[in-house]
C-alpha cells in the first residue's frame, strides 16, 4: 500500500485540473469583453480521469504540453464554446455563466485539498504520532 | 508557471484593461461640454502570451470616434459661425455611462477571480501546517 499511494496521486491531479479550470475561466472573464472572444472550459474531470484509468501511475495531464507550456489551441480537453451563441460583437462570454463555473472549480478543488490531508492524517496515525 | 500563478497574471490583465477603459470614459465624461473634442474610445484585444500559455487582455491605440458633432446654436459664442452655430462634442452621456458600467461589472468579476484564486493558493500552503 505504501509503494503505490494512489489516494495522494488522484488527490494531486485533481487539485491541477481544478487550478487549470480556474486559469481558464480567469482567462475567460479577462476577455469578457472582447470583440470575437470565444470561451473555453476544460473537460470535467470525471471524463478525464475515466479516459485515463489505464494509466494510473502517472499524473494525469488535462492536455498534452500544460507541464511545457505551448499553445492552448485546439488542444485536447480543451472545449471551446458555440460561437453561434455570441453576441453582436462575437464574443461568447457569460459572466454569469463563469462564476458558476468557478465556483465548481474552486469546490473541486477544496475538495481535493480534503482528501490529501485526510489521507496525511491516515497515513501520520499509521506512523503513531497525531 | 504554477496554473494559480497564472490565473492571477490573466487576472490583473483584464483589471488593468478594464481600469483604463474606466479612465477613458471619465475623461469623455468630464469633456462632455468642451467644444469640438471627439470622444475616445479603446479597444481591447486578445493577446496570447506564449511564455505562460495564456490569451491575456490588452488595450490597443486610442481612437477618435468619427460621429458628427453635435451643433449648438448661440450667436453669442465667440467660436459661433456666420450661422450663430458652434461646433460642440460629440459625447453622448447616456453612452458613456452605460459603458462605465459595464466596465464596473467585469473589473469586479476580474477582481471575483483575482481573490478566488489567491484564495485557493492560500488554502494549498495551509496544508503545510500541522
Amino acid at each position: 500500500m505504501f509503494q503505490n499511494l494512489t489516494v495522494f496521486e488522484t488527490a494531486y491531479a485533481m487539485a491541477v485540473h481544478a487550478s487549470q479550470r480556474q486559469a481558464v475561466i480567469a482567462q475567460n472573464v479577462a476577455n469578457a469583453d472582447t470583440p470575437g472572444f470565444v470561451g473555453r472550459d476544460l473537460v470535467p474531470f470525471q471524463e478525464v480521469y475515466a479516459s485515463d484509468g489505464a494509466n494510473r501511475s502517472f499524473q494525469r495531464a488535462t492536455r498534452e504540453g500544460h507541464l511545457l507550456g505551448g499553445s492552448p489551441e485546439n488542444l485536447e480537453g480543451i472545449m471551446r464554446e458555440d460561437r453561434t451563441l455570441a453576441s453582436p460583437d462575437g464574443n461568447t462570454v457569460s459572466l454569469e455563466t463563469e462564476m458558476l463555473r468557478a465556483t465548481d472549480a474552486n469546490r473541486q478543488y477544496d475538495r481535493s485539498l480534503a482528501i490529501y490531508r485526510s489521507a496525511l492524517n491516515i497515513l501520520r496515525s499509521s506512523l503513531g504520532r497525531q | 508557471m504554477n496554473e494559480l500563478a497564472k490565473a492571477l497574471d490573466v487576472s490583473t490583465s483584464g483589471l488593468r484593461a478594464q481600469s483604463s477603459r474606466l479612465r477613458n470614459l471619465s475623461e469623455n465624461i468630464s469633456n462632455a461640454d468642451t467644444p469640438g473634442y471627439r470622444r475616445k474610445t479603446i479597444p481591447f484585444r486578445t493577446e496570447f502570451d506564449a511564455g505562460n500559455g495564456v490569451s491575456k487582455v490588452e488595450v490597443g491605440r486610442v481612437s477618435l470616434d468619427d460621429r458628427a458633432p453635435e451643433r449648438i446654436y448661440d450667436p453669442s459664442h465667440p467660436m459661433a459661425d456666420d450661422t450663430g452655430y458652434y461646433d460642440g462634442s460629440n459625447v453622448d452621456l447616456l453612452i458613456e455611462l452605460a459603458d462605465a458600467r459595464q466596465a464596473q461589472r467585469s473589473y469586479e468579476a476580474n477582481l471575483k477571480m483575482f481573490e478566488q484564486a489567491r484564495q485557493m493558493s492560500t488554502s494549498l500552503l495551509q496544508l503545510l501546517r500541522r
